[in-house]
């Protein structure tokens, strides 16, 4: 039998209390748990991207994460990086530039782009690209994904 | 990925090397190797896990006498981030920059990059070039106890180190390299990360009056560990970087590693690449 | 004057929802009362299958139902070739094969209980390439052929004796092209459901839902009506969603035998083992010209792996014959392929479909057959490409035809003979790096293909009282952006803006049929289709006015949401106009229904035929720098020029074009499917390498616009081509760079550094079927 673990945890601001299986993880807590589906799963092994999600304000592969491991700690999925003036910003930048195709990696680089704006407020070329290396997109080629990020992060950078 | 019977988040060092003293336990921090390797079925864990990212002693950077101690928690993001790393042990930090994608960096730790022991593993490269140590904690008599073992001496095989079931791993220990030294770690792959090394190299040398000093050279994926390469640094010492010698060195290197064929490479590419990547950094590090 | 959508940057009206992870895709969605399912596929690549013992499953608590083909014994064959039972029955010829299924209350129950079946094989002999499987003696896959050949196809056009008769150079070569998989980012997943009348309700990311409907129904021996399809938003196809596989019919048994929904997904390294490939092609061409630079004849030989079962992989020697014979003017060509059987992964449909090999091939000897006669690469394409109303000797009617263009403005923007004598001119400068430049040019069907004897799609249009136009259409959107251009398309005849419009294109019981997204046909042949609609919604709506206002309804126009005379003045705002049909004989407002048919032709028997209404072109110079000392290849450039008849909208051509470069940079330098034995090798992210953001080249896109008669405004299907000669242009560049002409992709750093090194295996011609 597998052990269970009471988590208290920050998602999205809100406070929460779970009980979760000790080998869970923090992806399938978000999705089958909590009902938050816009963190995808697309690899479960850290190699695309795609299940990006912010812990104690930076980025993280949650399909890697204990869920376990949230306890104590400040999540944000893409549902809170929407909701936040810089996720707004990016969405426009994303929509504008026609940085989204299938969408299926779309959600894991807003979060990735969001904390490299925050990051690297005004962040060149070289460094988007650098920034989002772990996220894969099969449709668009990357281009319009760079420079939607980089629209976000000039305005970014001007506020 | 096999039943966790118990999980246990200590702490402090004494606390979680008491519960690895009761034994059957499998150490969690950053989790990037862990959870994808026991899903795979590559990791058979342990009855207990046992999550270390709340001890507060495997933390931090700083310099002590000489001596850069980076805590077992420090991630690669911190790495980075640490002008002391950059500007003092630039080896490490430039394979840090090379290490896996942001997400990634942001939770791995350099503690866990060591005991995962990969043949090809980013940091350890480096980390042996600047003859570092293992700084191992265990409460073998109810008192919590500190052993030092050099990297060299560290790795004794592909996922396998000297580390015993009952002890962690709090630190690595990083000699100051003298003055003047400088260094490159190279990582062969079209992208700048994410992807594993087929070889890395790490070599460093201090420049006097035209000739090599204090040669270091390591390699990466080319033998059940990675490597210091002793007789390669032997072909180096006390010489000029010139063709001749990049072409002993390199026919050093050559006689020296074991490397396999695998999906990633031919045995007979990673020796080339062997001989003409140490030639490349050796003769940059002549240059330095 | 309002403003014309045609050729602006449209945001995709899907894409808001996509950002911020509001879309629900099949794996989002739930279900009540859904059990999970799960495969138990072969542990052997090949062998009998002695027993299935699957009592221990059964017991687990939690588990539903656990089946095997005895549980189904009506079930059959799908496939192109029908040679595939979706659960193995006495043998298993891949190590993909499905051998068991469960439904469960959860995934990890139906998870552990796979681990409980037992099954005993006893193997047999391994036919892991082609030419095992050509071997006298080698035993056959599937009864009842005398060979291991799934499918040959044989093309002549002239005659290629005589062709060869009057060259005066003549090259050949083989060429060894890889395996590589879609890659979609969204697994493979579905969810199965029966009413209990026994209809059936599929939540599916098939390409062809209506085929499907009509396939699923054979299957399962009921009528085809009472089979309802709805597809939610797919997470990527690129042609693999376009036959149906194994999963599928799995899913339909459990759903049917435990009377619950049934929902199943894929995990990543399933996709990778049990989604279809491109596969694997040994290529022989040799072609000809005369010494000044006309290409005399083509002759080419191809062996396709096409793996244990027929999917349509066998059958992309159709696209793969329409390059040899007509990619530049050849007035002789002989064209044969075999599919071969191996007990290897097998061969689906993948963006381009055969014409990425055949494009290689041919693009390879278009640069030898130059040098040889010492001509310019460009001079020589130019001489030999088609102009505007050619007919090809296989048929294929050039209406419009801007390949002539694609080559000069290719060539102009990148300054390419300049940098090709150049690099030339600097093979034996010290220096480990060398800079390369490469050109190939594509043709591909750009009107839809008629590979069935309809290539139709219908379209209802609706437009109620507040002048809301909801468009049903039966063309799928599969992330490419058809929903937005068919809204776009439809806003441009009536005058309304691009948020007056609502898409619905994703349920069988709504839409009216479509043939399904392939073949780069959506914008077209649904763009005509939704054109149609539209324009018969308009006259209805200015017959009306025209009623109420005595002003004949050819001196109506609908503009800016109103209806406006001659003038320009508006009569009546549209909304309000519709609203006031309430009170007529015409209540059902506005309701228009349009079935569109390009004027193209099934091909006859000799593969001879017009068989898309438009041709597309493109040319693509590739700039390369080789590390010679490691290998590695990295692209700095392209610049692409595409005859895309008319930009409808420009940010999702761009988008189209850019993600097809960096997936055809992904087939030529970084992906590659290992399979050895039957077993793939690598099936993770890690090691099968899809390009990341930091190696994108730069690119450079010009768009020549043809204006083709016969699409939607002028437009033509692009959504392929980008992806089908960077690997060509690549090799020409590689060989610019360094003097060294690469016959086998994929351009990994071994292999370029073992050809460069003299290390590598040159393929050689195997086993000819």
């Amino acid at each position: 039998m597998s052990a269970n673990c009471e988590i208290e945890f920050t998602l999205n601001g809100v406070r929460r209390r779970l009980t979760v299986p000790a080998q869970m993880s923090t992806l399938e807590m978000l999705r089958e748990r909590l009902g938050l589906r816009g963190t995808k799963y697309a690899c479960g092994e850290g190699e695309c991207g795609a299940c990006t999600i912010l812990v104690d304000g930076a980025t993280q592969n949650s399909c890697l994460m204990f869920a376990a491991d949230c306890d104590g700690r400040d999540l944000v999925t893409v549902e809170g990086v929407a909701a936040s003036g810089l996720g707004e910003r990016l969405r426009d930048a994303f929509v504008a530039n026609g940085a989204v195709q299938c969408g299926f990696c779309t959600p894991g680089l807003m979060v990735q782009a969001s904390h490299l704006i925050e990051q690297h407020p005004g962040a060149d070329e070289a460094t988007i690209r650098r920034g989002i290396e772990g996220n894969l997109c099969r449709c668009t080629g990357y281009r319009k994904i760079i420079d939607a990020i980089h629209e976000a992060a000039k305005a970014k950078a001007h506020e | 990925m096999n039943p966790i019977e118990s999980y246990r988040a200590p702490r402090s060092l004494d606390e979680a090397a008491e519960i690895l003293r009761t034994g059957n336990v499998t150490v969690l921090a950053g989790g990037t190797d862990v959870m994808p390797q026991a899903n795979a079925g590559r990791l058979r864990l342990q009855p207990v896990l046992m999550n270390v990212r709340r001890v507060a002693e495997l933390g931090g950077i700083a310099e002590e006498a000489g001596v850069v101690r980076i805590g077992a928690l420090t991630t690669m993001t911190e790495l980075l981030a640490s002008a002391l790393v950059r500007e003092r042990i630039g080896l490490l930090w430039q394979a840090c920059d090379h290490f896996a994608s942001d997400q990634i960096r942001n939770a791995a730790t350099l503690g866990g990059n060591v005991c995962n022991a990969s043949p090809a593993g980013d940091t350890l490269v480096p980390l042996l070039a600047l003859e570092a140590r293992a700084l191992l904690a265990s409460k073998p008599d109810g008192r919590l106890e500190m052993r030092r073992v050099p990297l060299e001496q560290f790795f004794t095989g592909p996922g396998r180190t000297a580390r015993k079931a009952s002890e962690l791993l709090a630190a690595i220990e990083i000699p100051l390299p003298p003055e003047g030294f400088a260094g490159e770690f190279y990582k062969h792959g079209a992208r700048p990360a994410l992807d594993i090394a087929t070889i890395s190299i790490a070599a460093g040398a201090r420049r006097e009056a035209g000739v090599l000093r204090g040669v270091r050279v390591a390699f990466g994926a080319v033998a059940p560990t990675p490597m210091r390469a002793r007789r390669t640094e032997a072909a180096l010492e006390g010489r000029a970087p010139d063709a001749a010698t990049l072409e002993a060195a390199a026919a050093a290197a050559e006689a020296e590693i074991h490397p396999i064929s695998d999906v990633r490479a031919s045995d007979w590419y990673r020796r080339e690449l062997v001989r003409n990547m140490l030639k490349r950094a050796m003769s940059h590090v002549g240059k330095l | 004057m309002s403003e014309t959508l045609i050729g602006k940057r449209i945001p995709k009206l899907d894409a808001p929802d996509k950002a911020i992870g509001k879309t629900r895709y099949i794996h989002d969605l739930e279900v009540p009362g859904a059990l999970h399912a799960k495969i138990l596929r072969s542990s052997e690549v090949h062998a009998r299958i002695l027993s299935i013992d699957t009592s221990a499953a059964k017991r687990l608590p939690g588990v539903h139902a656990v089946i095997t083909a005895a549980d189904v014994p009506w079930q059959r064959p799908i496939g192109v070739a029908k040679d595939h039972l979706p659960l193995k029955t006495d043998r298993v010829r891949s190590l993909r094969d499905e051998v068991a299924a469960v439904a469960a209350d959860s995934e990890e129950i139906a998870q552990a209980a796979l681990a409980l079946i037992k099954v005993r094989y006893e193997p047999l002999p391994l036919l892991a390439s082609t030419d095992d499987a050509l071997a006298p003696g080698a035993p056959l896959l599937h009864e009842g052929r005398e060979r291991n050949i799934a499918m040959t196809f044989d093309y002549a056009q002239g005659d290629v004796a005589r062709g060869e008769a009057e060259s005066d150079v003549v090259v050949e070569d083989v060429f060894r092209l890889h395996y590589v998989t879609h890659c979609c980012m969204g697994v493979s997943g579905v969810i199965a459901e029966f009413d209990p009348g026994g209809g059936l309700l599929l939540y599916s990311n098939t390409q062809v839902p209506f085929l499907h409907k009509r396939e699923f129904a054979e299957m399962l021996g009921i009528d085809p009506a009472r089979i309802r399809i709805i597809q939610p938003p797919i997470g990527g196809g690129f042609g693999s969603k376009l036959d149906i596989y194994p999963f599928e019919p799995i899913a339909i048994f459990l759903a049917k035998i435990t009377g619950r929904p049934v929902k199943l997904l894929f995990t990543r390294e399933e996709e990778f083992l049990a989604s279809p490939t491109r596969q694997p092609v040994l290529l022989k061409l040799r072609s000809g010209c005369r010494r000044d630079g006309t290409l005399s004849f083509r002759t080419v030989e191809t062996v396709h792996d096409n793996g244990a079962y027929t999917s349509w992989g066998a059958t992309t020697p159709f696209v793969m014959m329409q390059t040899i014979s007509s990619l530049y003017r050849v007035p002789h060509c002989k064209y044969h392929t075999s599919a071969v059987y191996t007990n290897n992964p097998y061969a689906g449909s993948f963006r381009g479909y055969g014409n990425l090999q055949a494009t290689f091939a041919v693009e390879a000897h278009m640069d030898k057959l130059a040098e040889a006669v010492g001509m310019d690469g460009l001079a020589f394409r130019l001489k030999n490409a088609q102009d505007p109303g050619e007919i090809t000797p296989q048929g294929m009617h050039f209406k419009t035809c801007g390949f002539k263009q694609c080559l000069t403005t290719a060539a102009e923007r990148s300054g390419f003979l300049e940098k090709q004598a150049a690099n030339r001119a600097r093979w034996r400068d010290p220096g480990p790096v060398k800079r390369g430049i490469g050109m190939a040019s594509m043709l591909h069907v750009g009107g839809g293909a008629k590979i069935y004897p309809s290539d139709g799609c219908g379209t209802i249009l609706k437009i109620d009282d507040f002048a809301h136009v909801t468009l049903m259409t039966g063309a799928s959107e599969i992330g490419q952006g058809s929903e937005t251009v068919l809204a776009q398309l439809v806003c441009e005849e009536l005058g309304l803006p691009l948020s007056a419009v609502s898409v619905v294109n994703n349920d069988t019981d709504i839409t009216p049929w479509d043939v399904g997204v392939h073949a780069s046909r959506t914008t077209f042949i649904a763009g005509n289709s939704a054109i149609g609609a539209a324009r018969k919604a308009k006259s209805k709506i200015l017959a009306a006015a025209a009623a109420r206002t005595g002003v004949p309804a050819d001196a109506l126009a609908l503009r800016e949401g109103c209806i406006v005379d001659a003038g320009g003045k508006k009569l009546f705002e549209l909304g309000k106009f519709l609203r006031g049909l309430h009170f007529s004989d015409r209540a059902e407002l506005v309701m228009t229904s349009f079935y569109y048919e390009p004027p193209s032709k099934h091909q006859d028997k000799e593969f001879r035929g017009d068989v898309s209404a438009a041709y597309a072109w493109a040319t693509q110079v590739c700039e390369v720098e080789v590390d010679t000392a490691t290998g590695i290849v990295r692209l700095l450039k392209v610049t692409g020029a595409h005859d895309v008849g008319r930009v409808l909208n420009r940010l999702g051509i761009e988008g189209q074009i850019e993600g097809g470069i960096v997936m055809g940079m992904g087939y030529a330098l970084t992906e590659s499917l290992v399979v050895e034995n039957g077993a793939v090798r690598n099936p993770n992210f890690r090691d099968y390498k899809l390009v990341t953001a930091p190696e994108i080249p730069e690119m450079d896109i010009s768009f020549i616009e043809t204006m083709d008669g016969e699409g939607p405004q002028g437009a033509k299907g692009v959504g392929e081509a980008p992806a089908i000669c960077i690997a060509a242009a690549l090799a020409n560049a590689i060989y610019n760079a360094t003097g060294t002409r690469l016959y086998a992709l994929p351009f990994t750093p071994e292999n370029v550094y073992r050809a460069l090194h003299g290390a590598a295996q040159a393929p050689a011609w195997g086993k000819a079927a």
